[in-house]
Formats: structure tokens, sequence, C-alpha cells
């Protein structure tokens, strides 16, 4: 059996996930991936963890993306790694360095200037059909996020404050 | 009794199943959950995708939620599975690791908040098993739902990390089937049970992936023979109400016996007595008529 070595920043992943070392490659983990499972490219011997942790730069694949952090992985895993920690770490790595999918970036300023991730002009055609109130913005809470955003290094796309 | 919980609504119920928050407004306080609102809080943020932006970000706008739930010393109910999954681990963590805690609270400061770990965060569906009980529920039902067969789906995110949220069996949950019995309908088991929807699937692209995906799920379901799904998370309500008419393209089987969704609110509200009009029943996209169903 083929040792799983993470070839892109070994030390960088690892550091911040260190059970990720021992994974063994079982494939245990993939048959309850709903990636490996669903997604055409990837299969037991060639997994969505598999391929992900072999890759050059993984931060840079979209399907990064596609984990929904459903932690299938984490209860199947016989040697106790959490990939779902691994996943979400690459994710960031990946919104970070700018290869994220564009609409991770649009949810990130519709956040930042509304407070919610839905328009609320959207959000309240949707309300005045059910018969609901309106929503309206609320200026302190927007603000509070951005000044948290600005504190925690949350990084913009270019062109955005 | 009356227990008093801060409202979160989060952001896709308000925009997407306005009807489930009316409900919900209507419906809880007949069961001994009293709604008290605010308009402080922003998203929760989403545990996918916000999440992977940033961790430090997303852990810090939680905290500014729960913070504001302390300063009005109320436990917040959630009504979706992400704002429930977000909000329980940020609380849980930042109390167990000090260090994490000093981090947030050195952003909060900034903004005049402190996140203390002082209340608790819970699903609506933590809320009936842990404070008003599955049989107290059951004697509070006006309309029992008697021959409607619900297959239900529990959604990842309110059953991992199950050492977080302690709410059900990850591998074979059953508080969902426990919820529908006691509403006086037929539960109905099949093996795709806790698998996930798929709707991660499309949002990075790969729609074809998302429809087989639901596929296997809508399979299994026709075959147990339910004639409704019930689930309480927005996402894998909208993968199984529209989700399904897309995937359909794909799958002609789903065309020819579609399956309605049902929220969980919608389901309660059904066993207190209101209608398929009341629930909102026609702003679903898979609208079977119920004479045909039930």
């Amino acid at each position: 059996m083929k040792v799983l070595r993470l070839k892109f920043e070994k030390n960088e992943i690892i550091k911040k996930n260190t059970a990720v070392e021992i994974c063994f490659k079982c494939s245990t983990c993939s048959k309850f991936c709903p990636i490996t499972q669903n997604v055409n490219k990837y299969n037991l011997e060639d997994s969505f963890v598999t391929q992900l942790f072999e890759a050059e730069k993984p931060e840079a694949l979209n399907d990064v993306w596609m984990c929904c952090a459903c932690e299938k992985c984490v209860i199947t895993c016989p040697q106790d790694t959490n990939p779902t920690e691994a996943f979400t770490n690459l994710k960031e790595k990946s919104y970070q360095e700018g290869h994220a999918p564009n609409i991770v970036y649009r949810l990130v300023d519709q956040l930042l200037q509304e407070g919610t991730v839905y328009s609320i002009k959207f959000t309240n055609t949707a309300r005045k059909r059910a018969g609901l109130q309106e929503i309206a913005k609320n200026e302190k809470s927007v603000c509070e996020i951005n000044i948290l955003a600005e504190k925690t290094g949350l990084k913009r796309r270019e062109g955005q404050k | 009794m009356i227990a008093s919980y801060l409202f979160f609504k989060g952001c896709t119920i308000p925009a997407s199943l306005p009807n489930v928050e009316k409900l919900a407004r209507e419906i809880l306080p007949e069961i001994g959950i009293n709604l008290v609102e605010s308009d402080e809080f922003t998203c929760c943020p989403d545990p996918i995708r916000l999440q992977g932006a940033s961790q430090y970000f997303w852990m810090a706008s939680a905290a500014r939620n729960i913070a504001i739930a302390e300063e009005k010393k109320l436990n917040i109910m959630t009504l979706c599975n992400g704002c429930e999954n977000t909000l329980a681990i940020v609380n849980y963590k930042l109390r167990k690791n000090s260090e994490l805690k000093r981090r947030v609270n050195e952003v909060l400061k900034e903004i005049g908040r402190e996140f203390k770990g002082t209340i608790k965060v819970r699903h609506f569906l933590q809320i009936l098993k842990e404070d008003i009980g599955l049989n107290n529920l059951k004697k509070m039902i006006k309309n029992p739902l008697t021959g409607l067969k619900v297959a239900g789906h529990p959604g990842c995110h309110l059953l991992m990390p199950n050492d977080i949220l302690k709410f059900d069996n990850p591998v074979d949950p059953e508080f969902y089937d426990q919820f529908i019995a006691a509403l006086g309908a037929t539960p109905v088991d099949y093996l795709t049970k806790s698998d996930c929807c798929g709707v991660s699937l499309s949002l990075a692209g790969d729609q074809e992936a998302s429809n087989r995906c639901i596929q296997n799920k809508l399979i299994d379901i026709q075959l147990s023979g339910a004639r409704f799904i019930s689930t309480a998370c927005p996402a894998c309500f909208n993968q199984f109400d529209f989700g399904q008419i897309i995937a359909a393209r794909d799958y002609p089987q789903l065309q020819e016996k579609p399956i309605p969704v049902l929220y969980a609110i919608e389901l309660l509200a059904l066993a207190m007595g209101r209608s398929f009009d009341d629930i909102g029943y026609n702003l679903h996209r898979i609208k079977i008529p119920v004479e045909e169903m039930v």
C-alpha cells in the first residue's frame, strides 16, 4: 500500500493538521465522501482526498470548495485524522491567494455591504410575496463586521475597500 | 411553560423560505417557545465558504453574534443547520480554548463587545428534544398527521461534529424520525438517510455531480414508499425542492414520481392544525396536489 505524501508545502499543511501525516490511504473516507461518490473523475483508487493531498498546488484546484464539511471522513477515518479541517485550511489558502471561485469573493463583498449574504432588495421581494415585513440594513452591525474584517485581516478582492 | 429564546433567523430563511420564518413566529409560541427578535445579528457566517475565506474572521463574526445574545442574557434558537453548526462550534471552541478566546476578544474589543461563553446556541429541533420533549409535544398536537408517510433528512451540519452538537447518532440518526412520529405521521426509513444532499457540489460548479448525489437519495426515498421528504436545513430544502427539478433533466425517473419536501416547521404547523395553503405550500417548486399525496 502506497503511503500518502503531501507534495506541496507539506510542512505548512502538517503544521496545522499534524494528524494528516498518519493517513495511510486506506480509502475508507472516500467510500463515504459525497465528492468521490459523485464527481466523475474521482474513484476509490484516485479519490478526492488523494488527488487533493497529492496535487502540486491543491489550493489552486476549484474542487477544494466542493467540500461541504459534512465530516463523513472524520467519522470514518480509522486513523483519527481530520481531513475536513485540512480542507478548510486549504480553502483559506486558496481564498487568500486569489484562487477561490468568484462566488466566494462576491459573498464576502455582499456580507460586508449589507450584513447578510443575500441582497436585501432580493430578500424583500420574497418577503413581500409571503406577506412578511421588509428588512432594513442595520448600519451599526455592518460597520462592526467591517471593523472585524479589517482587524482579522480578511482579504478583499482587488478594487474593494 | 413558556421559555424565551433569541431568534437567529440567518440569511437563507428570510430570503429564500420566508414562509418558514413566518410560521416559526406563529407556531413555536403554541408549543412553549417564545421568540425574542433582534435586528443586530449579521450572517452566522456559513461554515462551508465563509469559514474557508478566513477562519479568524468567521470565528470573530460568529462570536459577535453570540455576544449580542449574551448581552441580552438569552439563549439563541436557530432554524437552520448551517447557522447552528457555525454558532455552536464557535461557542464550544472559544469556551474550551482560552488562547483562541483571547484572540477573538482582542478584535471584539474594537467594537465594544466581548465573548464570555455564558449562553447556549441550539437548533429548534434540539430545543424540542432537550427542553420540550417529544412526549410533551405529542400532547400539544391538534391534528395528528395520520397516514402521512415522511422520509426525514436531518442534514449533515446538525449531526457533525457530534462531540460538539451531541444531537444524534451521525451514522444512523433517529431523532428526526421520532419527531415525525410525534406529529402522528409515519417515518419511513431509507438507506441514504444520513448522506449529504449534494448542494455544495453545484455551488462549486459541478451540477452533474450534484444531480447524481440528490438522485441517489431521491430514488431511495421513492423506493421507501414515502410521499414527502422533510428536513430542517434551508440549503438541503432547496436542493430537494428546486434541485430535484434540475436533477430530473438528467434522471427521467425523478420526473415520473416527484416527491415534495416540507420544512420541519411546516410539518409541525400541519400537525398544529394549519392547512397546506396556510403553510405556504404554493411557494414550493414541487407542489404535487395534496389530495394525491395523503
